[in-house]
């Protein structure tokens, strides 16, 4: 009888807390999301999945010695995950489109004023004491606006670790949103005749300025910004890779089953985040609504740069390519894509997209280090 | 820290921020403008970069190689061919 009720007293239904319940239920929503609604899935995926086996009670997968715990300590405690991920990002990038109109490194600049107006609000609402923010946390959050997941992850989990699962699901969730979020701030900033704007073809990039472009941003950020260098130094690397055309093996398995088998393990490790104390919290509410307001003040602020552009430049520039300067690669691009052909048939985008799209994923990775060395000392 | 001490934080914080990441972008755009004319004026003269990059060395041993091989090819079609004469020769006789 006492084998019995030992083994009563380990089985899940009698160990189950509620907040266990409610988290396993919200993993199965990632999965539901990510498998029906195709939501971010390669990343969706493996995060809701985490997020069940870390609530499963008793067994303990994200506490000390846990599997998922080890993943975490191993992965995203010392950055290595993001980072790898990052230089596979590099590795698929082109920065042709970037080259042949540098210009459009401002609409990714502007774009990053989501990060910092979110880290503002977040602030804001810890005065009037809503929410029990620090700056760290509140820096934590507005990275969320810099639509870039590893980038997102990386600053968490040097500032503020504890809320990293809720960020991390914020951002990709976010980011899968693109296409729903952006369209109506891109038309109320937008007139009919500035979205049929036609711009001007590209010009052809040579190879050599490829080579030497990762090269040239990479002595940048070594001279201004040494704090953003594990970003953007991996992706620096992963871009030379591609573009050298001399290490086709490496840049293959950066790009293909590198960054595929670090992506399982990161999102697997993000699960583990998802347990029911830090996540079932009124923070992670405030977090979920600061992120989308981040994301719509960086499509806002880079419409907005990218009508000033027009005024300035004597090419002209379509306004709808500025939402794109949030990183959300290649989303966001697309969606400037369809935006433009909803209001003109022939008018294609995507190309001219592609260059404040990447410069994006630069500006969050700069506002990243900024980020870094203000807040953690 | 206080309250009012968290908000001047965070608005310095942006302030510093946007600041920053448009000066190092506005030095991207400038340096990356320079380096595209410098390379620009620089293939005017030597020419542009192979799209699928510098040749490997590798390139030297295999055009060796096919030099053995299109002896040995060129061994064989004579070889046949003169058989194929021989024959014709024999036939027309």
């Amino acid at each position: 009888m006492d084998k019995l009720i030992h083994l009563w007293e380990v089985t899940g239904i009698n160990q189950m807390t509620p907040g266990q319940g409610v988290m396993i239920l919200i993993g199965m929503l990632l999965l539901y999301l990510a498998i029906k609604k195709n939501f971010e899935p390669l990343l969706l995926v493996p995060i809701g999945f985490g997020g069940v086996l870390a609530n499963i009670p008793g067994a303990g997968l994200a506490e000390a010695g846990g599997i998922l715990h080890i993943f975490y300590t191993v992965g995203i405690e010392s950055g290595a995950f993001p980072l790898i991920i990052f230089m596979g990002v590099g590795a698929m990038t082109d920065f042709g489109p970037l080259l042949a109109n540098p210009k459009t490194l401002f609409l990714g600049a502007a774009a990053q004023f989501g990060i910092f107006a979110t880290l503002m609000g977040a602030v804001v609402l810890s005065y009037f004491g809503i929410f029990d923010f620090s700056l760290a946390d509140a820096a934590a959050i507005g990275i969320i606006g810099g639509a870039d997941g590893p980038t997102s992850i990386y600053v968490a989990s040097k500032l503020a670790p504890e809320l990293l699962g809720a960020i991390a699901v914020a951002s990709y969730s976010y980011m899968a949103l693109v296409p729903l979020i952006q369209p109506p701030i891109m038309r109320a900033l937008t007139t009919d005749a500035e979205r049929k704007i036609k711009m001007v073809q590209q010009r052809h990039v040579s190879q050599r300025e490829k080579i030497v472009f990762p090269l040239l941003l990479l002595i940048l950020v070594a001279f201004l910004l040494p704090d953003a260098a594990p970003l953007l130094g991996m992706f620096c690397f992963g871009n030379l890779m591609k573009e050298c055309a001399v290490v086709d093996r490496l840049s293959n398995t950066t790009q293909n089953s590198l960054i595929n088998t670090v992506t399982i393990f990161l999102g697997l490790a993000v699960g583990s985040k998802l347990s029911a104390e830090s996540f079932l919290d009124m923070a992670t509410l405030g977090i979920l609504v600061l992120g989308m307001i981040a994301f719509g003040i960086g499509t806002a602020s880079g419409v907005l740069m990218a009508k000033l552009l027009n005024k300035l430049v004597k090419a002209p520039i379509n306004p709808l390519i500025g939402s794109a300067g949030v990183s959300a690669v290649p989303m966001a691009a697309r969606v400037s894509n369809k935006l433009g052909l909803e209001s003109d048939p022939h008018n294609f985008l995507l190309m001219h997209a592609m260059g404040p799209n990447v410069a994006g994923v630069i500006g969050s990775a700069v506002a990243a280090g900024i980020l870094i060395n203000y807040v953690g000392v | 820290m206080t309250a009012s001490n968290l908000m001047s934080e965070g608005l310095n914080l942006m302030l510093v921020g946007m600041g920053f990441v448009f000066i190092f972008l506005t030095l991207l755009v400038i340096a990356t403008s320079l380096m595209s004319k410098i390379i620009t004026r620089y293939e005017r003269d030597v020419g542009t970069l192979p799209e699928e990059g510098i040749p490997a060395p590798t390139a030297v041993i295999s055009q060796a190689m096919s030099k053995t091989q299109h002896a040995n090819d060129d061994k064989n079609l004579i070889t046949v061919l003169s058989a194929a004469i021989h024959k014709f020769r024999s036939r027309h006789k």
